[in-house]
Parts: structure tokens; sequence; C-alpha cells
């Protein structure tokens, strides 16, 4: 058994991380320590492929979709418009720093398909299966694209903004009832010099 | 480790299966939903052959609550009362990711007295998470005794816990720019602030001090212990490689010898004023996963021990808001949590709740290896493998 040296944020060595991606990527964004690739639907494998060669990103963290939609049922709809579609996100890191990356495609809706990653990252193999349930994205040459939580006869996908709460509907939340003070009436809400 | 153990070693054994010829089928073998050893409502499908595990097929879901969905429809104060319920074992740590993506969305700089708090009950809900397993981890394969002296220790920090939060499991005690102020403590004026109870320099310092002695114990005890020794070592062994392409984490790809741990890599807490160290294993195997993690108590104790000592004085608020709206934007924030990363990627419209949520668990990647680690393993090492993971279902499941 060995320890592991002290080690500290080099922030120098993440700023040039950030930098290799933006000159090799066309669309990324830095946004709130969450540097974000922007890909088109034709270059989602080859964009991990590069990313776990090249940039030492091997660390499968998850990857998931998001429902983009202005119609919704449950919650509340984005205040702009966006167009109806389904954004796939992928996030890998590397193990030797705090560098971090995000993928993300978007796919239309009625042609809601895209190659599987289990052949670059054979992590990717239940997160996959997780999408498909929850969103009805279809993942191609998935070896074993089955249901992962829910039960096999379950109809709908959970996740998307169309399926409705049931129980939010039959019972609503008791949000605008606070059980407790607020925050200005009970906690030092100053900063007071000393 | 005495040699007689080793089945290479008994010459009778390999000539008794030569002579012998026994024709066998495969036979599918449902482990779970209800065994005590899958820590919940894990079910594991098993084609074994004799003793030999073929292959294995979890099946999830059983304890599917559908968090992501739920954080929907609630507003961001209302999330944390839901995340503490992921990770049961240690609720606590799984509020600080929300909060501190929650926190960087809104920009808002968390004063350095309420950074500690976070900080030490974090690490005290690693400590009853890792006393957990030390307790049920040798349980499961056939040891007794730790788990009555694991339950006694981890009682003095969930009680340490208590006092500051109100609760053992479900603290519930993050604020948006800051904490509660202590349970029980009433009303307090903006001159009187009460955020730590009476005595909880001193009865840490001494819980403390019971967890070292106990790690000390449970080094001699369980990890001196030659039957323990024999079911561990070489039992379940786990490549680097293999761990790292499917996203494990945790004391888990430490123990496979990846120097990786977001205390000292990320700054969600302030891990870099105080001295400790990362104790990584060599071979992968269960014993290195025990031991990892119970070093990692030791290294635990030591950092709350420094942080009580030097614990700022200052407001435990930050200046938020009323009614708390997050502007718009995305973000993921990760944290090392006791089973490995747990991280939230928070999709903000500028209302009052999240538009989308998604929540990265550790033990959901830590168990997708099951089928991996378990192919070709004997049907007893099942046990030992699945117990060395220290997986909680509510953290698979979500």
């Amino acid at each position: 058994m060995k320890s592991g040296e002290r080690k500290t944020l080099n922030q120098s060595d993440q700023n040039e991380f950030i930098n290799s991606i933006q000159s090799s990527f066309k669309n990324t964004s830095y946004n709130f320590d969450t540097l974000k690739i922007n890909v088109d639907i034709s270059s989602w494998i080859d964009t991990h492929k590069i990313l776990k060669k090249d940039f030492n990103l091997s660390f499968f963290n998850w990857l998931s979709a998001v429902d983009w939609d202005n119609e919704v049922k449950t919650g509340d709809a984005p205040k702009e418009p966006v167009t109806p579609s389904f954004e796939i996100l992928s996030c890998l890191s590397q193990t030797n720093s705090n560098n971090l990356v995000i993928s993300s495609t978007v796919i239309s809706k009625e042609n809601a398909e895209i190659e599987s990653l289990v052949d670059v990252f054979a992590g990717a193999n239940w997160h996959e299966r997780e999408a498909y349930e929850m969103f009805g994205i279809d993942f191609l040459n998935h070896p074993n694209l089955t249901k992962l939580y829910l039960p096999d006869d379950y109809e709908g996908n959970p996740l998307l903004k169309s399926f409705e709460l049931i129980s939010r509907e039959v019972k609503p939340w008791p949000g605008d009832v606070d059980v407790e003070g607020m925050p200005e009436d009970s906690i030092v809400v100053e900063e007071k010099g000393s | 480790m005495s040699q007689t153990m080793d089945p290479n070693n008994m010459p009778f054994l390999s000539e008794a299966s030569v002579s012998v010829e026994i024709e066998t089928e495969d036979m599918t073998l449902n482990i779970g939903p209800q065994h005590p050893s899958t820590h919940g409502v894990l079910r594991l499908v098993a084609k074994v052959n004799g003793e030999k595990i073929s292959s294995v097929e979890p099946v999830l879901g059983y304890m599917h609550r559908g968090y992501e969905k739920l954080a929907e429809v609630r507003t961001y104060p209302q999330v944390t009362t839901l995340v503490n319920r992921i990770d049961w074992v240690s609720g606590f740590a799984n509020e600080i990711p929300f909060i501190a993506g929650a926190e960087k969305l809104m920009e808002i700089e968390v004063p350095e007295r309420a950074q500690y708090i976070r900080l030490i009950l974090t690490e005290m809900a690693r400590i009853s998470s890792h006393f957990v397993f030390n307790g049920a981890f040798p349980l499961e394969i056939g040891a007794l005794t730790p788990i009555f002296l694991a339950m006694e220790d981890r009682e003095r920090v969930l009680d340490l816990l208590e006092s500051v939060t109100g609760g053992r499991f479900h603290p519930n005690f993050n604020r948006i720019g800051g904490v509660k102020p202590v349970a029980g403590a009433g009303p307090t004026t903006k001159k009187d602030i009460q955020d730590l109870p009476a005595g909880f320099y001193h009865d840490t310092k001494v819980a403390m001090e019971k967890v070292l002695k106990a790690v000390d114990t449970f080094e001699d005890l369980i990890g001196g212990n030659e039957v323990f020794q024999a079911r561990t070592k070489k039992v379940g062994v786990l490549t680097k490689e293999v761990a790292e392409e499917y996203g494990v984490s945790g004391p888990i790809l430490r123990a496979s010898g990846v120097e990786f741990d977001l205390r000292k890599q990320s700054d969600y807490l302030p891990y870099d004023k105080f001295d400790f160290e990362i104790p990584i294993g060599e071979n992968g195997d269960c014993f290195d996963r025990w031991s990892v993690r119970t070093s990692e108590m030791r290294e635990s104790a030591k950092i709350i021990l420094q942080a009580i000592e030097d614990m700022p004085s200052g407001p435990i608020q930050a200046k938020v808001p009323k009614v708390i709206k997050v502007p718009k934007g995305q973000t993921y924030v990760r944290a090392e949590n006791p089973k490995g990363e747990m991280g939230y990627y928070i999709i903000s419209e500028g209302g009052l709740g999240p538009y989308r949520l998604k929540i990265r668990t550790a033990s959901f990647s830590n168990i997708s290896i099951l089928p991996i680690m378990l192919e070709g393993a004997l049907l007893p090492d099942l046990i030992a493998i699945m117990g060395s993971l220290d997986f909680v279902l509510g953290d698979v499941d979500r």
C-alpha cells in the first residue's frame, strides 16, 4: 500500500487543456467551469475516439439525454422557444486531473436514433439502455438494447416532457406553503466585517 | 496464508477431476432480489456450471424511484430533500455536489465557515459509510464479530451528525449559499448565531480518537485474519483499464492502482487546506478494496481533527434572494463521495426548478462491471466480490 502524493489544482494545465480542445473542435463552449463540445450526429463516434485517444479522456463518466420542448406536461417550459429535439450528452474525464468534457449532439424526435458508443466505451452499455427506456432513443448496434429499470411491459418513456407525472396531478406539491421561516427571519444574511 | 488453502497445491483434487467425468449443463440461478448479500433489491441471473459461474446478468429497477423526473417538478431547495435518499448510507455527501452546482450557476460565494462545516460532515458521512462496509463485508463472507464493533463506533459518528443536523441518515442540512442553523436551537437572532451545538469540538475529538482506534482494530481483526485473506486476496481482480472504461470510481478505482481522488483534484470543498493522503491499492482484488476503504477512514478522521482545530469564524449563510431562482445555464459538478464519483448535470432555464437534472451516481457505474468480474468466478467468490464493491441499491437505481 503506497500513498498518493499531494497534488494541487493547476490552473495553467487546465487552461492549456481547454485551449487544446477549443482548437481541435469547432463548436465549443466553456461556461460555469463546464467544457462542452457540440458535434454533428455523424461525427459522434469519431469524436469519442479522438477524445479517448488524443486527449487521454479514458474515464467514461455518464451518458444521458435531454428532451427539448416548449410544450411540457411536467415542470416549467423553457422561456425562449426551442426546436423540439433530443440532445444526447456524454461525459468523459481524465484520471490524473480534473479535466472533463461534455460532448453533445442533437437528434430529431421523428428519427430518434444514434450510433451506440459501446464499441468505444463498453461502460456506455447501461447508460444507453437507460436513455432508451426513458426517452425512446434507439441506439444502433447496441448489443442488448432492452429496458434497464422499467418492467418489460411498461408503456411510455417517463423522462419525456410530454409524459405526465400522475402523482403530481393527483396531489399537487404544497410548494407555495412555507413550512419553515424564510431565510431572512432566521439566518444572518449579511456578512459583517470583523 | 497457509499453503494448504490453495487448490492448486492439492494434487488429489486435479486427479479427481481427471478420473471422474461428469457431464454437467448450465443451470440458471436467481440470486436476489431478496438476498442479504445484495444490499437491497438487486437481482442477479447467474448461469452456473457446478460451482463455476459462466455468465451473470444483473436485473435492476426494484428500487427505481425516478428521481430525475421528480426533480423536474421541484424547486431547488426541495431537490435537496430528494437527493438525501439516493445513497442513504451517506446521505449528507449526496447534497454537496447538487448544492455546489446550484451555487455555481447562481455565482454565490459560500462563507468559509459553512464550507468547513460541510467538509466535516461529509467526512463523517464517509466514515459512517465505511463503518457499514467494514461490518457488512466480513459478515457476508462469514465473520460475525466486526459488524458489532463497527455499528457501535458508527453510532458515535451518527450521534455527532444528528447533533448538528437533526438527522442521522437524511440530514437535509445544506442550503443554497450555506448551511442551516443547528437543529433545535430555536429562532436565532442576527447577533446570536448557533451553527454548531455546544461541546461539538470536544465530542468530535473523542469520537475521532475512537475511529482511529477502531481502524487499528479492524486492520488486526479483519485484515490479519487468515480466512479473510484467503477469501479476498487475488479474488475479483479488476484492472485499471477495465475500471476506467466502465466509469468505476472511488475506492474501487484506487484499489486498482489509479491515484484519482476528486478531493485532491477538484475544489468543491476546501480540501487543499488539509494534510491527508490517498490510499492506493496494488492488486485491485477484494482485499485491496477493503484495505483502501479502511485506510481512508483514518485519513478522514485526520481531516476532521485538523478542520476543528482551525475552524474559521463568521457567517454560515451567504446573501441569497428570498425566492431562489437559478439563472439560465448548464453545469456539471462532481464530488468524491464514499462510494465514488457523484455528480449532477444541472440544466437550468431560469425557473424555480431545474429543467433537467442528470444524476450520476457511483454505484450504478461500479456494479456495471459485475458481468465481467463474475464471469468464470466461483459461486462463493460472488459474495466476496459483490461485498467488496460496497454498493447501495438506492445509489444504483436512483
